[in-house]
């Protein structure tokens, strides 16, 4: 179940001011279906996800699988795009963090793949206090489209966030989840 | 692409004698040159690159050695004349190499390749050439065929270098008796107007570039080689000032792409109708009016001229691509030329000089006026100079 | 407003009847002088704002949520709040740095007198560009500089009244304020410089100004030990004519944190810098100071309680902070001393010469009695404080600003393991709220004594303003493009990552033939690397304003010279004339100067302010991730943007087609992004083709270096085949074909002048 309001995100940092506040995806599967019902998904992702383990693997191994999963166009931002060559997938845009919240605000934007305005981005990896300012940026100012902020450290400033979970095996499992229950659902 | 870096970013790069892995050339060895030759299109086997005697890898680590490149270059528009301007660039390819320094030219060359590059996989000449033929034929598209031999066998490098003196003997001959009178076509220069707007510089066999970087030569293969490029040539057309050497067409093309601010330009002359200066120029030759005469300053002269301004507040007067009369730029080979000034009387009409720049035009300052130049050290000011002048007698 | 009054008045503040050049069209200019030039960048440029707080908190309709479209009680919209914001935080920078040149030129006015000259040497002619070109008048006394400040104290009272409730209330209106705010920031960093290297003789016209030591292990703590900590060195020069005067120069120990650090050693390269404001806290928690001396800006404000915890004797000396202390300028020397000694107390002294008789005799005093809370924490006793920790609650973590892993590491520290802590030491920016969630209130910050690593280094000391000839010199291949660009790495030390990233920075950049100019604790940081043997990047490249050298200007104030010599390029080489003319110079940097600024640890307002001053001149600005909290940025719309501009040669309008400088105000995620952004805001329409196919070698080999393929936007800035670099031809060619490039014109006129309605016409750009 999707909780109304969210309460304190991992870093203080990011503690909202305000009155609108993401809904916490404490179900993969519910995180699943908000995906299911995008028509023009966006994923970004952040340095993070080249050099944060998840268990045995890397982050963005599964960010991967979940992108792949509904062919969910890449935005590979800072410097991630060596890294996904070397794990032999080209990025279908390389921005900075800035610049595709800059891009995404566009509504008469053609999106990444020219198909375009991206109706759900989400995001993983990047760092947590940048990417709180992009998603407030696109919480004010790009009514056109819904954020899903797949990030353990939670997101007040996104439509949609994980909720904390401070332990690995915690969010391993979430990805794990939802990375089962795409293969098992289908897009609407 | 390579084993190491390329890019014109590594020019500059010094490598200290404990750094290099081996070196070529240089003060520790005798023998040592480079020749670029034009040849026919059917007597260059492109992309050849050949290595006589040991290779890199093959010194033992601290070791210099005796080398001559000889490249061969084949192209429908290339002739004899633009060997010198194309032996230049492997000065400046070799340089862009991550880890290799390349000094001086023809048969004094000093190669060193650091023990970093080397580690990194730069141990043949192979791939330097396989570097140089890259570049050279990317840049210079009339290149159509390039082979590359890099000889270190002592004796071969003798051999050659030998043969290569009488081609560089020929080449000076040819370039120490060119005069402006000589030629139907002159050189011009547009590259600066992107900050000095109506600013238009004129090369000729006796006036190098105010910036000292261009020649008559280098812009006719400039040219050549870039037909669309900043430079063009320019058909002298009719003496129509003998004394301050103004030429009709010259002012005709100047007219036009100095967006009509220049109209009449003398190129010999600092005093009528001067040749504008861009800003980039070597040295600045100014008129005082105290002595009748000229100073000439060049920008590393640290400190005030004799007349309290130093290079920089000269320069202002100087700069801007209008015509200023009284101040010129110029390059420091200028002084060198048999035309240096002669409308305003050349080296006669000189007061005054910093002890370096006289030293480097020492060859050309006519032997009776050797003492009669005044510099920093002999004069601090106006007064004092003319002091001197009329000493000398020339006041 | 204008009137004829205020005119005549302008033209005798700047003696409009010197001859030097003609005034132009804006000397003094006020608030709406240079309203279009503002808008016409922002049509370019539009500001992105990221906003930090959703509510509005300013007056007592509120609090107002501002969430998506919702307005305030007063009608204003988040745009326009945050705006606002931007421009009250701009005007803090300014009011900061303007009160500072302003004590400084009091200071020595009553010193010397308002005649006394300004001289900055034989290598600077232009000794002012920024108060030239914004004013109009040529600085030739202390009077004039006290002209500087006054004209910015004028404008400032306007700027501040805009900010009210029921004022100003368009976003774009807030921007061009927040611009003249940092215009007026630029004349104060100017005067306040040009003042103290007048007044205190610091380094000008000499570029090889001597390396001095950096580095908290430097000082030699078993001599008495003064610090002085902040931006404003009026006292810390004091004390080192003090200790001259009394023979005790190199026999007591002083050494700075932040700017007064650079203006000291510029003042006595024997004084030392201890580090970055990052590092302050670290500092004075050790004890190693007898006595902290406090001055003005970035200075923390719990030092009177760090140094009553070491046992430190603690002085402070500028009324912005007096921290609730006594006031004790008017006393006899000899009775605060005692008082400072036996009662342990702790005073504000205003006047610099007492406070400097007063700080050295303390520390003498002090000095042989505090030998014991000079011991650094060994490993063990570290360890035993923080054996508590198990790591597992992570409340310091969730505190950390820089999102540090600091309870890994205090727990492996708690086992006697102090690799992780020696890692956060160097990220840590010391705010230390970690200790404050503590539930064990293990002493964070001073375990990290065992850990930190105390490495020593060199950094050259400041050396002022750029050399006209050097400007000279390097006028020419800039504008052409052949010296790929100018970088100045300015600002704060809110690193995102580790405090050596800005040395590497420099250093890639340095490498690839940039000239690289840094300042503040940006300076400082740079210092904080070496390479295989040893030598840190002062030691390794040459210090002059050059192709591949790099250099120190100074402190945050002296960061006005890179600007200036921005403008000198223009002034002096161009020989465009710059009195009271804003537009033309500020136009033909945006398209000709090939400069970018850099703030790779952002975190005061100064810092945004003076960034945001030098987007007004046209000088694109890089921020590191903490930048973003700044909360606007100015970013163009790349290649769906409008990037038509007026040749002025033929005085037509053309569509470039190119999106350079690609944005103005931009926050990168990490180094490896800012290398490639950096060498990107360097890019100007006027390159030659041979100059920009220079820039593009360095783009394409660092995005190859951290990217592992061509740019993805290589087609954007290729503009003719002549723009190819020879070294990647091939592949270029291949590329382009591959994305369907086509050619985009080459102008050697660039301008804005023409495209919006301005005084300046556009035959002022053809000089």
């Amino acid at each position: 179940m999707a909780s109304e309001t969210m309460v304190m995100p991992y870093y203080k940092v990011n503690v909202l001011t305000g009155s609108k506040a993401a809904k916490v995806i404490d179900v993969p599967a519910d995180g699943v279906a908000i995906i299911n019902k995008a028509k023009n998904p966006l994923y970004v992702f952040g340095e993070e996800v080249i050099a944060t383990p998840v268990g045995d693997r890397l982050l963005i191994d599964f960010a991967l699988e979940i992108a792949k999963s509904r062919d969910i166009a890449i935005c590979a931002t800072a410097h991630v795009k060596k890294k996904m060559l070397e794990l032999g997938v080209k990025p279908d845009s390389v921005y900075d963090i800035i610049e595709i919240v800059h891009f995404l605000k566009m509504k008469e934007w053609s999106g990444v793949r020219g198909k375009g305005f991206h109706d759900l981005v989400l995001f993983t990896g990047v760092r947590c206090d940048l990417a709180e300012r992009g998603l407030a940026t696109l919480k004010h100012f790009a009514p056109h489209l819904k954020t899903f902020a797949i990030c353990r450290r939670s997101h007040p400033n996104a439509d949609f966030a994980v909720p904390v979970l401070v332990k690995v095996d915690k969010w391993r499992e979430y990805l794990e989840d939802m990375i089962r229950t795409l293969g098992a659902t289908k897009p609407a | 692409m390579y084993a190491v870096d390329v890019g014109p970013q590594y020019e500059g790069e010094r490598i200290r004698k404990t750094e290099f892995q081996v070196e070529f050339g240089g003060p520790e060895v005798s023998h040592k040159g480079e020749l670029v030759t034009v040849k026919g299109h059917d007597e260059v086997e492109h992309d050849k690159i050949t290595v006589t005697g040991p290779d890199i890898k093959d010194f033992a680590e601290g070791v210099s050695s005796a080398l001559f490149i000889k490249v061969e270059v084949a192209g429908e528009v290339l002739e004899k004349d633009l060997e010198a301007v194309l032996e230049r660039r492997i000065h400046q390819y070799i340089n862009y190499i991550e880890g290799v320094f390349h000094m001086a030219q023809r048969y004094d060359i000093w190669i060193r390749i650091h023990k970093n590059a080397f580690k990194k996989g730069l141990n043949s000449f192979e791939q330097v050439g396989r570097i140089l033929i890259d570049l050279f034929t990317a840049e210079l598209p009339v290149i159509e065929k390039m082979s590359i031999e890099f000889v270190t066998d002592p004796a071969k490098v003798q051999e050659l270098l030998a043969e290569a003196m009488k081609v560089y003997k020929e080449r000076d001959d040819k370039l120490k008796g060119l005069k402006d009178e000589d030629v139907d076509e002159f050189y011009a220069c547009v590259l600066c107007q992107s900050f000095a707007p109506t600013h238009v510089c004129v090369v000729t066999p006796e006036r190098i570039s105010l910036c000292g970087a261009i020649n008559w030569f280098d812009g006719r293969a400039a040219v050549k080689v870039d037909p669309e490029g900043a430079q063009f040539a320019v058909p002298k057309g009719n003496l129509i000032d003998p004394e301050n050497i103004s030429y009709d067409t010259i002012n005709q093309v100047v007219t036009e792409r100095s967006l009509g601010e220049t109209t009449h330009v003398s190129l010999h002359s600092a005093l009528t109708n001067p040749h504008t200066s861009c800003g980039c120029f070597e040295a600045i030759v100014f008129y005082i009016p105290e002595v009748d005469g000229f100073g000439v300053v060049s920008r590393d002269f640290v400190g005030v001229t004799v007349t309290g301004e130093p290079f920089s507040t000269l320069a202002g007067h100087a700069s801007g691509g209008k015509q200023n009369e009284g101040y010129v730029g110029i390059g420091v080979q200028y002084l060198k030329s048999p035309k240096f000034l002669i409308g305003d009387g050349g080296y006669n009409r000189v007061a005054w000089m910093p002890t370096s720049l006289k030293e480097s035009a020492a060859e050309n300052i006519p032997q009776e006026l050797m003492d009669k130049i005044a510099t920093e050290k002999d004069v601090s000011n106006v007064d004092e100079l003319t002091e001197f002048m009329q000493k000398a007698g020339r006041l | 407003m204008h009137s004829k009054i205020r005119d005549a008045e302008i033209r005798a503040l700047i003696r409009a009847d010197d001859p030097w050049e003609p005034v132009g069209p804006t000397p003094m200019p006020t608030l709406m002088d240079l309203r279009n030039w503002d808008l016409r960048l922002l049509s370019t440029y539009e500001p992105f704002y990221a906003p930090f707080c959703d509510l509005c908190c300013l007056c007592t309709y509120g609090k107002c949520d501002l969430t998506e479209d919702r307005k305030g009680a007063c009608g204003i919209d988040m745009a326009s709040q945050q705006a606002r914001w931007i421009l009250i935080c701009c005007l803090m920078g300014t009011a900061a740095h303007g009160a500072h040149g302003r004590h400084m030129i009091d200071y020595l006015i009553e010193k010397y007198g308002e005649d006394f000259p300004i001289n900055l040497g034989t290598q600077v002619n232009v000794e002012a560009p920024i108060i030239r070109t914004v004013l109009g008048v040529k600085v030739e006394t202390l009077r004039d500089l006290r002209t500087a400040i006054e004209y910015v104290e004028r404008e400032f009272i306007h700027l501040v009244s805009a900010t009210h409730t029921g004022q100003e209330g368009n976003y774009l209106d807030f921007e061009s304020k927040a611009f003249h705010a940092g215009m007026l920031d630029h004349v104060a960093l100017e005067a306040a410089d040009i003042a103290q290297i007048a007044g205190f003789g610091y380094p000008t016209s000499v570029a090889d100004t001597p390396l001095v030591d950096l580095g908290w292990g430097i000082m030699d703590s078993t001599k008495p030990t003064i610090v002085v900590v902040g931006h404003n060195a009026v006292t810390a020069n004091a004390i080192i004519d003090y200790l001259r005067e009394h023979d005790l120069y190199g026999k007591v120990e002083v050494g700075g944190i932040c700017c007064t650090s650079h203006d000291v050693t510029r003042y006595a390269s024997g004084a030392k810098v201890i580090g970055p404001l990052s590092q302050q806290r670290f500092f004075l928690k050790t004890g190693l100071a007898d006595v902290v001396v406090t001055d003005e800006q970035c200075v923390l404000l719990d030092i009177p309680q760090m140094a009553k915890e070491t046992g430190a004797a603690m002085i402070a000396c500028s009324d912005k902070i007096s921290y609730g202390l006594e006031n004790a300028s008017e006393r006899p020397a000899d009775e605060i001393v005692r008082e400072v000694l036996e009662e342990q107390k702790q005073f504000l002294i205003l006047d610099p010469q007492k406070a400097a008789e007063v700080v050295v005799r303390a520390a003498l005093e002090l000095a042989p009695k505090r030998s014991a809370q000079k011991q650094l924490l060994t490993e063990a006793e570290a360890a035993a404080l923080a054996a508590k920790c198990r790591g597992t609650c992570e409340l310091c973590n969730r505190t950390c600003n820089s999102l540090l892993p600091v309870a890994a590491a205090v727990h492996q520290a708690g086992q006697g393991n102090f690799t992780k802590l020696g890692e956060v030491f160097r990220r840590c920016h010391g705010c230390g709220r970690c200790e404050q969630e503590c539930i064990n209130q293990i002493p964070i910050l001073r375990l990290m004594q065992a850990a930190a690593a105390r490495d020593t280094f060199k950094m050259r000391s400041g050396r002022g303003p750029i050399h006209d000839v050097e400007i000279r010199k390097v006028g020419s291949p800039i504008v052409l493009g052949t010296i790929p660009g100018v970088v100045l790495f300015a600002g704060c030390s809110n690193f995102p990552q580790d405090i050596d990233d800005v040395a590497w920075l420099a250093e890639e950049l340095a490498r690839r033939k940039y000239i690289v100019n840094l300042s503040g604790c940006a300076a400082m940081a740079a210092a904080m690397k070496k390479d295989d043997e040893g030598r840190t990047i002062y030691e390794k490249y040459i210090p002059e304003f050059d192709a591949g050298c790099i250099v120190n200007v100074g402190s945050c104030v002296a960061n006005c010279h890179v600007v200036g010599a921005a403008i000198k390029i223009a002034n002096i080489f161009a020989t465009l004339p710059n009195r009271a003319n804003y537009e033309l110079i500020s136009d033909y940097i945006l398209n000709r100067v090939g400069a970018c600024g850099v703030v790779w640890g952002p975190y005061s307002q100064k810092a945004l302010c003076i960034g945001t001053g030098a987007v007004r001149w046209g000088i694109p600005i890089v921020l590191g991730p903490h930048g973003s909290k700044y909360r606007r940025l100015y970013m163009s719309k790349k290649e769906m943007g409008d990037w038509t501009v007026m040749d002025g040669r033929t005085k037509q309008l053309v569509d470039t087609g190119e999106p350079t400088p690609e944005h103005m105000m931009v926050v990168t995620e990490s180094k490896e992004r800012a290398l490639v952004t950096i060498i990107k805001q360097c890019f100007r329409r006027n390159d030659t083709p041979p100059g920009r196919a220079i820039k593009l070698n360095s783009y394409i080999s660092a995005y190859k270096q951290v990217m592992g393929t061509l740019p993805d936007d290589l087609q954007n800035f290729v503009r003719t085949d002549k723009d190819i670099p020879i070294v990647y031809k091939r592949e270029v060619v291949a590329y382009l074909k591959e994305v369907g490039w086509q050619p985009k014109p080459v102008l050697s006129l660039p301008t804005i002048i023409g495209t919006y309605e301005t005084k300046v016409p556009i035959e002022a750009t053809i000089k």
